[in-house]
Order: C-alpha cells, then sequence, then structure tokens
C-alpha cells in the first residue's frame, strides 16, 4: 500500500476523525451514564430515609427498639434491597443497624460511625468503609417528640461501577472493529472514486508522441474529474496539432530542399566534368560538393527522422534474429574499424528474436557501431553483443572510446547534439545518428540505455520486448537442442559474412 | 531516342536535360501535368522522366492516364517523397523506377540506360580498361595477367566503377549499390574500401587507373584520359 496516496491518506483522515467522535461519544455516554446512574441510586436512598423517617415519626415511648427494627425490615428490607441503613438516636445510641446485604456487597460492620457533630440538614455523600469500599449515603437528622435520630443509608456503588465497567468494554471492544471499517471503506470508497482518474492516468502513460490521436475516456458525472478529463483531452488535441505543424514543417522543409539540392549537385558536377577546367577550380568546386554532400546527409537525416516520427507502416514487419544481422552488419563494418586500428568483436552472440524492419533495425546496428567507431581511438575495442534477460532481449554495442561526459549524457540522443563539436564535425557526423537510433528504437518499442565514463568507454544497450514467435507449426525444429542451434548459427553466419575473397 | 522530362523545377529540367543530350539524347521539356499530357498525345517517346507533385495534373494522375495510352512506355519517376510507402504506391501506378531527389546525374543516366535498353541486360562477361580485366562469370580479377585477390565487398565496388568507364560515381551511390539503405551516411565505409581496392589494383603499378574526383566520387579510368580530368 502506498502510504503516500490519497486513498490511503483520506481513509486515514476518516479513520482518525471516526475515532475522535467515537471517544468523544463514548466518553460523554460514561460520565451521563455514570450522573444518571448515581442520580437514580441517591433518590431511591432518599426514598427509603423518607420512608424510616416515617416509622420514627411514628415512634412512641412505648416503642422498643425491636419493634423499629422490624417496622425497618417490614417496610425497607435494607438486607433484601442491598441497602445499609443506621438509625442513631441523639445523643449516641444506635437503635438500628441493618444486616449483611442480600449480595455481599459491602459489609455494614466495616461502615466508620458517624464522627463529629450532626449535620444540620439531610445531606448526601460517600462513605468509606474501613476495607475501602465506597458507598453512596445519605444522612438526615430527625427530630421528633420521641427524640432526635440520625438516619443514615448507604448503598454500595458498585453496580454502578459494573454498569460503567460493561459499557467501557463494549466501547473498547466497538471502537478498533469501527475505526478498522471506517479505514477499510474509506480506502475502498475513495479508491472506487479515484478509478476513473487511475484510467485516465493508464491512458494518458500508454499515449507515445507517435499517436497523439487516442483520448482519456471521460466519464460524465459532472465535477472536477470530467472537468479535468475535457480539458487534458482538450491540451491533447492542441498539443497533437503543434506537434504535427512541426513535424510537416520539418518534412516540408526538407522536401523543398532536395530539389535546389539536386540542381546544384548537379551543375557543379557538370563543372568539374568538363574537360579544361583549372585545377585549382576544380578543387574549389571540389570542396564546395563535400559542402553539398554534407547538406544533402543532414536533408536525408532529418527526413528520415520525419518519416519514423510519423510511423511507418507495420506491415512490412518481419521476425529479425537480431544476432545474425548484428553478426552480419559487423562483419561488413570490420575493415572500417581495421582501418582505423581498433578491434571489432561480434562475439557473444546468441540467437534473439525481435520483430521489426530489417532494414531499421539493422540501420541501429549501423549507427551504433560507427558511432562507437568514430570516437574510439586506435588500438581500442568495439564489441556488440546480444542480451536475454527475463523479459527482455537486448542488443549492446560496447567501445573503449573517450567517453561521453555525465552532464551530456541526457542529451546525445537529440537533434543536432555534439558532445564535442569542433570533433564530431570534422568526422562528418550530423548529429542525427543517434537520435535517428531512439526513434528507430521508438517505433520498435524498444528502450536505449547508455553508460558512459569519460576515458574508459561507452555501452548502448537497446532493449527490446521479449519477443515469441507465434507457434504455427509443431515444427521439429523447436525441439532442436540449443547445442546443434550454436552451429547453425555459425554456419549461418560464414554464409552471411560475405566479406570474403573470391 | 526521345526523353520527355516533365518537372515543374525549371532550374532542375534544364539541368537535367542539358545532360542528357549531352549523352545524346533527343529531349523535350513539360512544365506541369497538362503540358507533359499534350506533349505524349503528339511525339512518340522511348521514356518519360516524371517529377510527381506537379501543378495542373499531378504526376500520380498523369502517371496513370500514361498507363491506360501508352502501356509499353517506360516511366522514370523522380520525386522528393522516399517513404516505403510512396515507393510501393507509384510501382502500383505504373512507374517502372524511381529515383529520389536529390540524386547524382550518372546514377539517372544508369537507370535509363537501363530502363532503354529493356531486353535483359546485355551482359558484358568481361569489363575492361586499360590492363586491368575483370571475370563476372569467375569472378577473376587480373591486372597485366596478374591474378589479383579481392574481399567481396572489394570485388562489388570494383566491378560497380567497371560497369561505366570514365563515369565518376558517387559515393552515395556506391554505399547504396554495394551496401544497402542501412548504410545511409556512412559513406567514409566507402572510402576505406576503395583505399583498400588502390592497394590491390593500383598501387604496385605504374599506371593508376582508380581516380577520385573531389566533391563528387571515384571513377575508374584509364591512364591516357587521366590527364584531361581531375585526379589527386
Amino acid at each position: 500500500m502506498n502510504h503516500r496516496s490519497l486513498a490511503f491518506r483520506l481513509a486515514v483522515w476518516y479513520a482518525l476523525l471516526l475515532s475522535a467522535t467515537f471517544a468523544l461519544v463514548g466518553t460523554a455516554m460514561f460520565y451521563g451514564l455514570e450522573q444518571y446512574l448515581r442520580a437514580g441510586l441517591a433518590d431511591s436512598l432518599r426514598r427509603r430515609s423518607t420512608q424510616i423517617e416515617q416509622i420514627l415519626a411514628q415512634v412512641s415511648a412505648v416503642s422498643t427498639q425491636a419493634d423499629i427494627a422490624e417496622a425497618i425490615e417490614t417496610r425497607v428490607a435494607p438486607e433484601f434491597n442491598n441497602r445499609f441503613v443506621r438509625v442513631t438516636r441523639a445523643p449516641g445510641e444506635v437503635i438500628f443497624r441493618s444486616g449483611m446485604p442480600g449480595d455481599r456487597s459491602f459489609d455494614p460492620a466495616k461502615v466508620p460511625p458517624l464522627t463529629g457533630p450532626w449535620p444540620a440538614r439531610s445531606l448526601a455523600h460517600r462513605i468509606e468503609t474501613s476495607n475501602h469500599q465506597w458507598l453512596m449515603g445519605s444522612t438526615t437528622p430527625l427530630n421528633t417528640a420521641s427524640g432526635r435520630y440520625l438516619v443514615e443509608l448507604g448503598a454500595s456503588l458498585e453496580p454502578v461501577e459494573a454498569v460503567q465497567t460493561r459499557l467501557l468494554s463494549l466501547l473498547g471492544l466497538l471502537l478498533p472493529v469501527l475505526v478498522a471499517c471506517a479505514a477499510g471503506g474509506g480506502y475502498l470508497l475513495v479508491g472506487r472514486a479515484l478509478r476513473p482518474v487511475d484510467r485516465m492516468a493508464q491512458t494518458a502513460e500508454q499515449m507515445i508522441v507517435q499517436d497523439l490521436d487516442a483520448r482519456l475516456p471521460v466519464v460524465a458525472s459532472g465535477d472536477a474529474l470530467e472537468r479535468l478529463a475535457i480539458s487534458l483531452n482538450h491540451m491533447l488535441t492542441r498539443l497533437r496539432d503543434s506537434v504535427q505543424t512541426s513535424r510537416r514543417f520539418l518534412a516540408d522543409a526538407s522536401h523543398e530542399l532536395r530539389t535546389p539540392l539536386t540542381v546544384i549537385k548537379g551543375e557543379l558536377q557538370e563543372i568539374v566534368g568538363t574537360a579544361g577546367i583549372a585545377r585549382e577550380l576544380r578543387e574549389r568546386i571540389g570542396s564546395v560538393l563535400e559542402e553539398v554532400a554534407r547538406l544533402e546527409h543532414l536533408v536525408s537525416g532529418l527526413l528520415n527522422l520525419s518519416r519514423l516520427d510519423v510511423g511507418e507502416a507495420q506491415r512490412e514487419w518481419v521476425d529479425v534474429d537480431l544476432a545474425e544481422l548484428a553478426a552480419g552488419t559487423a562483419e561488413q563494418m570490420r575493415l572500417m574499424a581495421e582501418d582505423r586500428g581498433i578491434q571489432l568483436e561480434a562475439s557473444a552472440l546468441h540467437s534473439t528474436l525481435v520483430r521489426g524492419d530489417l532494414g531499421r533495425l539493422k540501420q541501429i546496428i549501423v549507427n551504433l557501431l560507427d558511432n562507437a567507431i568514430r570516437f574510439t581511438p586506435r588500438g581500442g575495442t568495439v564489441s556488440v553483443q546480444t542480451i536475454r534477460r527475463e523479459s527482455y532481449d537486448a542488443l549492446e554495442v560496447r567501445d573503449t572510446g573517450i567517453g561521453i561526459p555525465a552532464a551530456a549524457l541526457p542529451h546525445i540522443f537529440d537533434r543536432f547534439f555534439r558532445v564535442d563539436a569542433a570533433r564530431s564535425r570534422e568526422d562528418g557526423g550530423a548529429g542525427l545518428g543517434l537520435s535517428i537510433v531512439r526513434s528507430i528504437c521508438v517505433a520498435h518499442r524498444a528502450q536505449i540505455e547508455v553508460d558512459s565514463e569519460v576515458g574508459r568507454g561507452s555501452c548502448f544497450r537497446v532493449k527490446f520486448p521479449r519477443y515469441e514467435r507465434p507457434r504455427i507449426t509443431a515444427a521439429p525444429l523447436a525441439s532442436t537442442p540449443s547445442g546443434e542451434g550454436g552451429s547453425q548459427h555459425s554456419e549461418r553466419l560464414s554464409v552471411s559474412s560475405a566479406d570474403r575473397g573470391p | 531516342m526521345r526523353l520527355l522530362i516533365v518537372e515543374d523545377d525549371r532550374k532542375l529540367a534544364e539541368f537535367v536535360a542539358r545532360g542528357l543530350r549531352a549523352e545524346r539524347f533527343a529531349v523535350d521539356l513539360a512544365s506541369d501535368g497538362l503540358e507533359g499530357q499534350r506533349y505524349l498525345d503528339t511525339y512518340q517517346y522511348d521514356l518519360l522522366i516524371l517529377d510527381l507533385m506537379l501543378p495542373q495534373l499531378s504526376g500520380t494522375e498523369l502517371l496513370r492516364r500514361v498507363r491506360r495510352a501508352h502501356s509499353a512506355l517506360p516511366v522514370l519517376v523522380l520525386t522528393a517523397r522516399d517513404a516505403t510507402q510512396d515507393k510501393v504506391a507509384h510501382f502500383e501506378a505504373g512507374a517502372d523506377d524511381y529515383l529520389t531527389k536529390p540524386f547524382d546525374f550518372a546514377e539517372l543516366i544508369v537507370r535509363i540506360k537501363a530502363l532503354l535498353r529493356r531486353t535483359p541486360q546485355e551482359h558484358n562477361d568481361i569489363l575492361r580498361v586499360g590492363d586491368l580485366e575483370l571475370n563476372r562469370l569467375t569472378q577473376q580479377v587480373r591486372r597485366d595477367g596478374q591474378r589479383i585477390e579481392l574481399t567481396a565487398k572489394e570485388y562489388a565496388v570494383l566491378e560497380y566503377l567497371l560497369s561505366s568507364p570514365g563515369r565518376v560515381f558517387s559515393r552515395t551511390m556506391i554505399l547504396e549499390h554495394v551496401w544497402d539503405q542501412s548504410f545511409e551516411g556512412v559513406t567514409n565505409i566507402v572510402d576505406v574500401y576503395v583505399r583498400y581496392l588502390r592497394r590491390k589494383v593500383d598501387e604496385p603499378f605504374v599506371d593508376k587507373l582508380i581516380h577520385t574526383v573531389r566533391g563528387i566520387g571515384y571513377c575508374v579510368r584509364a591512364a591516357e584520359s587521366a590527364h584531361e580530368a581531375g585526379h589527386e
């Protein structure tokens, strides 16, 4: 789970808010209930007290303590009702004390006697027994004809506390469940609400500059999401228009340059071919023609790029064995490398199938090798190899050349970019070779990477998505052990490496 | 041989016409599709050189009409468009060959001559320039009777240069003919091979046969004419 995602953060907020609310409500309930229960208890004590007061009011001189006790037992039944009752006649004679309550929630013997002067009027208070139990108490002074009495009543707070404890444990049990529900539900709901955004992101991600015609799905929700999709689509339309305009400009400009170039080249070549013109003039025109050739190369590179931008037809795509293609191409360029004192290695080539335009794929290899050869000093090595990995197949061109400074690495595939302007221009590079390579890679959904270290060399790696030849026939070839495949391969190499003496 | 050029760029048309006239062709010029149509309706031509982007009547449309009316007339299309789809489309529309601007005049001549031959190329099995001899059947190269060992690519370059002695072949022409489209722009590979070729064909001998024409390319020429044209 992504801890920074909107859904996660919203879910956490939900959970926090809900827990706070729940805690607040729980606290209010807890104390409210306590108040209510205590009030009820106090009320009941007061009623019992009133009953005892009535009994005492009727006490006459002939009444014995036993009569009073019996009357109280009959009317109030303190043991049965789990109440404490103590009646004291002034100045300090206890005339009645209730016994052990039915639920044994307290011990009447442990209730301390009243100390100090009697209160002037009825009061409610808490009594602590000698064994540290708390009772709710009510003490009422009473003046009757038969004398002054103090009526003390008490009830254990345990039942109240028990209810509170149960409430607390209920709340404690409910809270995590509730929070979990809120968090999970919130996460799911937000995820659901964000699904259109997800779809938009996916669509946007799949868009490549070659195909700007796709549009984001618009959910008619009438809210910010719909507006976002619509405005992004408008932006895409404008982007497509501007890309198309610039591509058309590039294509048109290169086209328009071709006819004048033909004329310039033709006329100059004709002059050079004319018999009897001065040698010096011939040299100078030759020099101009060399520039024309460079211009021509440039225009054809730009056209190449603009054609790749538009996206070439894929119907000419075929299954291509990269290893075979690389070996054959390296063979064709070997002499060029050797001429510069560079060793060209085409080893470690495992049969690697990709699907694409044969000529274009070869162009990748030619351009990368040409590039490597141009930037590798005498005595160096350039090698090409294919690599098979779990998820991709790759072609690698390594050199022990001058390398590319780290600052330049992000730009080497840009059009007209040169690491060292003076140096590569001298070598005739127009600065388009690598951007053509990249465009071909994009068209083939391949990724190109480069590692380089100044003074040590560079490594260009083209990663092709894994391609399996569709199995149409269960050909016995498929079961050929790889060892034999290897020997077949090397035979093919010797056939394709046509650069041998007659 | 009478040729018609339909090309709206006046300078290009005139330069091509001049070159072709120097090669002893009769050349007519039309600068738009309709004019081209009128010429075709009036005269008999052996070959039509057609630009595709023309005013009045597009080259593609003219090509279609030509195929209906003069089905056997060879048509060489000149265009600035070289996308594969375009090529296929124009071959389907009836073009016999296709040349992309900017082209080398030498290439144009080679293509025109190939188209005019009609019959399968008359093959000279033995190509000769001075004392250099290339046998296409045995793929053997001899100079002054001495056998010269060449690699396949060196042989291909030499055979191409010898196919038209005295004509200057541009690096691009050699590259496209001996290598392929994928090597576009890597013209220094041609220089390397020509250098190796020279080492074997010219260095041991007094008379040099392979010449560099600065800014254009290479040609093979016998020693006696070497004084006229430029060489290193």
